[in-house]
């Protein structure tokens, strides 16, 4: 099944809310995580809304899977604290897009 | 104003090895000659689970996909080169990994600073005539007489706290106070994204006008070049 960039971004929205629900129980860095949800979901809604019906670049598929998967692997919250961060920049960097 | 070594204490002694080691140096030579998404997989490798080299290559398709240069190509083997350095951080234990990639964003300071000014110090204290003298180092300094600068630095948004902020603020003014100029900053290995917001919960009343931001995306600025 092809895949478009619609479909890629919200797999990824979905990851990052992973590493948000394994991050929770850092109680001081709550407004972190808050602000970091905020920030990132924003930049990759304007990237879905600006080139959502597109096709998926060359391996931007696999790139993303294995980045959910990457993101399920992560079970301490410190390590996804600081994933939330950058995964990301690695999903626009697959999908050709600036951070 | 006026430069000094930092006293050493047992952790700066410990600290110092993983400065000098060869492993932190290879990193620092191939990520300061480094596209921008390449930093991007260093600090991903550096950071994550996986140390299987085909799952990195996987999920970064720009560098190692069938549309990205081809293995001999400059560009790829230091893609290649990077990898392999960023799992050999990677695999080391949860602390000293962590050391490891404080140094090697030291380290990439260091070179990419060293290519615009110098000459360029590490863990430096800074005192000013009249002020209480500052236990803290600065991780890079450059001591040039109208152009000094100081620089911490910090593998990611989360190491930005209020009180790395006011010290670089403090020794701004000190500076300023004397009639001198100092540039402080901070150089993050993070997206310049996660650093802003990071910064403004933290910066307390210090104004950010006076303090310079370098992150992932915007490196070679250190250098006095364009972001690759």
């Amino acid at each position: 099944m092809s895949m478009t960039i619609a479909d890629l971004i919200a797999r990824a929205l979905a990851a990052f809310d992973v590493l948000a629900a394994t991050a929770e129980p850092l109680a001081d860095e709550l407004q972190y995580l808050t602000d970091l949800e905020t920030v990132w979901g924003a930049r990759l809604q304007e990237v879905a809304d600006a080139r959502g019906a597109e096709a998926a670049p060359a391996g931007s598929t696999a790139a993303i899977w294995a980045l959910e998967a990457e993101a399920a692997a992560i079970r301490d919250p410190h390590r996804a604290i600081d994933w939330m961060s950058t995964l990301p920049q690695v999903a626009l960097a697959a999908l050709g897009e600036a951070a | 104003m006026r430069f000094m070594e930092a006293r050493p204490d047992g952790r700066a002694v410990v600290y110092a090895h993983i400065q000098a080691d060869s492993l932190v140096m290879r990193a620092g030579d191939l990520l300061a000659a480094a596209s921008t998404v390449q930093r991007l997989l260093a600090r991903a490798v550096m950071n994550g689970e996986s140390t299987d080299a085909s799952h990195w290559r996987t999920i970064f398709p720009t560098l190692f996909g069938p549309e990205a240069p081809t293995p001999g190509d400059p560009v790829r083997d230091r893609s290649e080169a990077i990898l392999a350095a960023s799992l050999e951080v990677a695999d080391r234990g949860e602390q000293t990994r962590s050391q490891f990639r404080g140094a090697i964003v030291e380290a990439l300071a260091e070179r990419l600073l060293a290519e615009r000014t110098g000459p360029v110090h590490r863990e430096r204290r800074i005192l000013f005539d009249g002020r209480p003298s500052e236990i803290h180092p600065y991780d890079v300094t450059v001591e040039r007489e109208g152009g000094a600068e100081a620089w911490d630095c910090k593998w990611g948004a989360r190491g930005i706290k209020g009180d790395v902020i006011h010290q670089l603020d403090d020794a701004r003014r000190g500076a300023t106070d004397e009639g001198g100029k100092l540039l402080v900053g901070l150089v993050v290995f993070d997206a310049r994204r996660s650093c802003e917001v990071r910064l403004v919960r933290e910066r307390g009343p210090v104004p950010l006008e006076g303090l310079r931001l370098i992150a992932l995306e915007g490196l070679d600025r250190l250098a006095g070049r364009r972001p690759a």
